[in-house]
């Protein structure tokens, strides 16, 4: 599957490629992000304002996932996930995620999609990392 | 709810936050509720990049299982986040370091959740400093069902 992506091509269970590693591009972490996320998740704004929440670089990573040379998957539920927070990020990083297929098992309504993604900072250091479990569409019969 | 009021990132102001050695195995904490709006999944969409259609076309998600948009897992997730952070005891010096989360359920638009928690587990981490605490946890709709649920693990400052 090497076609150039557009906004209508999609990634269906029979086109996921195991163990093909797919780098998003990068996002820099401002405070308007950090503005954003604590406003929205009601959380207490941390004390040091050049603290990134633990919880925003992961939800930034689930975008940036769509930016990369590949259709979009076509996810019908995200099922669930183990992740590590390995170190703390601060304003003014950049950061991008790695990530590539496990394992992939065909069900009834489609197929579970292992996927091990990595957070990585400016400076190629693993900031988070973990495994997510993704139910993933067939293609349709023609 | 007994107990010290809020393992976030820091203490309530006024309030120094709790250590390791102030949390119990067993202590159990509700959060207050929240009504999950249309506002809160286009803002985590703006956000975060994810504009999967199963969080944006509603004539899309018509004819799917869920029948209408539905928040994103990590939404709630965070959203629960939030709600823990008002209805647990702040550590004075806590992070998240891991968690193990399902996705169990839909969160619809103008669904109220609210979040149960329990201390799991304390033990001895990698850093004398700090020991590690691993709280369950679940993300529960107005009609009880729970629609997410799953364990975080945060690394707590001890006493000195």
């Amino acid at each position: 599957m090497r076609e150039i992506p557009t906004a209508t091509a999609q990634c269906f269970f029979e086109d996921v490629e195991v163990n093909v590693p797919l780098k998003t591009p990068g996002v820099t972490l401002t405070r308007a992000h950090v503005a954003l996320f604590t406003g929205l998740t009601g959380e207490v704004a941390p004390a040091d304002p050049d603290t990134v929440p633990s919880l925003l670089p992961l939800s930034l990573s689930s975008g940036l996932g769509w930016r990369v040379p590949r259709p979009p998957l076509v996810v019908l539920a995200f099922m669930g996930f183990e992740w590590r927070f390995l170190a703390p990020l601060r304003i003014g990083d950049t950061i991008h995620s790695l990530s590539r297929t496990l394992t992939k098992r065909s069900m009834r309504e489609g197929g579970v999609v292992i996927e091990e993604r990595k957070v990585i900072n400016q400076r190629d250091e693993t900031v988070q990392e973990g495994k997510l479990t993704l139910l993933v569409a067939r293609r349709p019969a023609a | 709810m007994a107990g010290p009021p809020v393992l976030s990132y820091g203490p309530v102001e006024g309030h120094p936050g709790v250590f390791f050695e102030d949390l119990a195995v067993g202590q159990e904490f509700t959060s207050p509720g929240r009504t999950v709006t249309e506002t809160d999944i286009v803002i985590f969409a703006g956000l975060s990049g994810d504009y999967n259609v199963l969080h944006t076309d509603a004539e899309h998600m018509k004819s799917s299982i869920f029948g209408e948009r539905i928040a994103h897992g990590l939404l709630g997730l965070s959203i629960e986040h939030g709600l823990a952070s008002r209805g647990e005891p702040a550590a004075a010096h806590g992070v998240l370091s891991g968690l193990k989360w399902k996705f169990k359920g839909p969160i619809k638009i103008g669904d109220t959740i609210h979040v149960r928690s329990r201390i799991a587990a304390k033990k001895d981490g990698p850093d004398p400093r700090c020991g590690l605490v691993t709280v369950e946890r679940e993300l529960v709709n107005q009609l009880g069902e729970v629609v997410q649920e799953g364990e975080t693990e945060h690394a707590v400052e001890r006493r000195r």
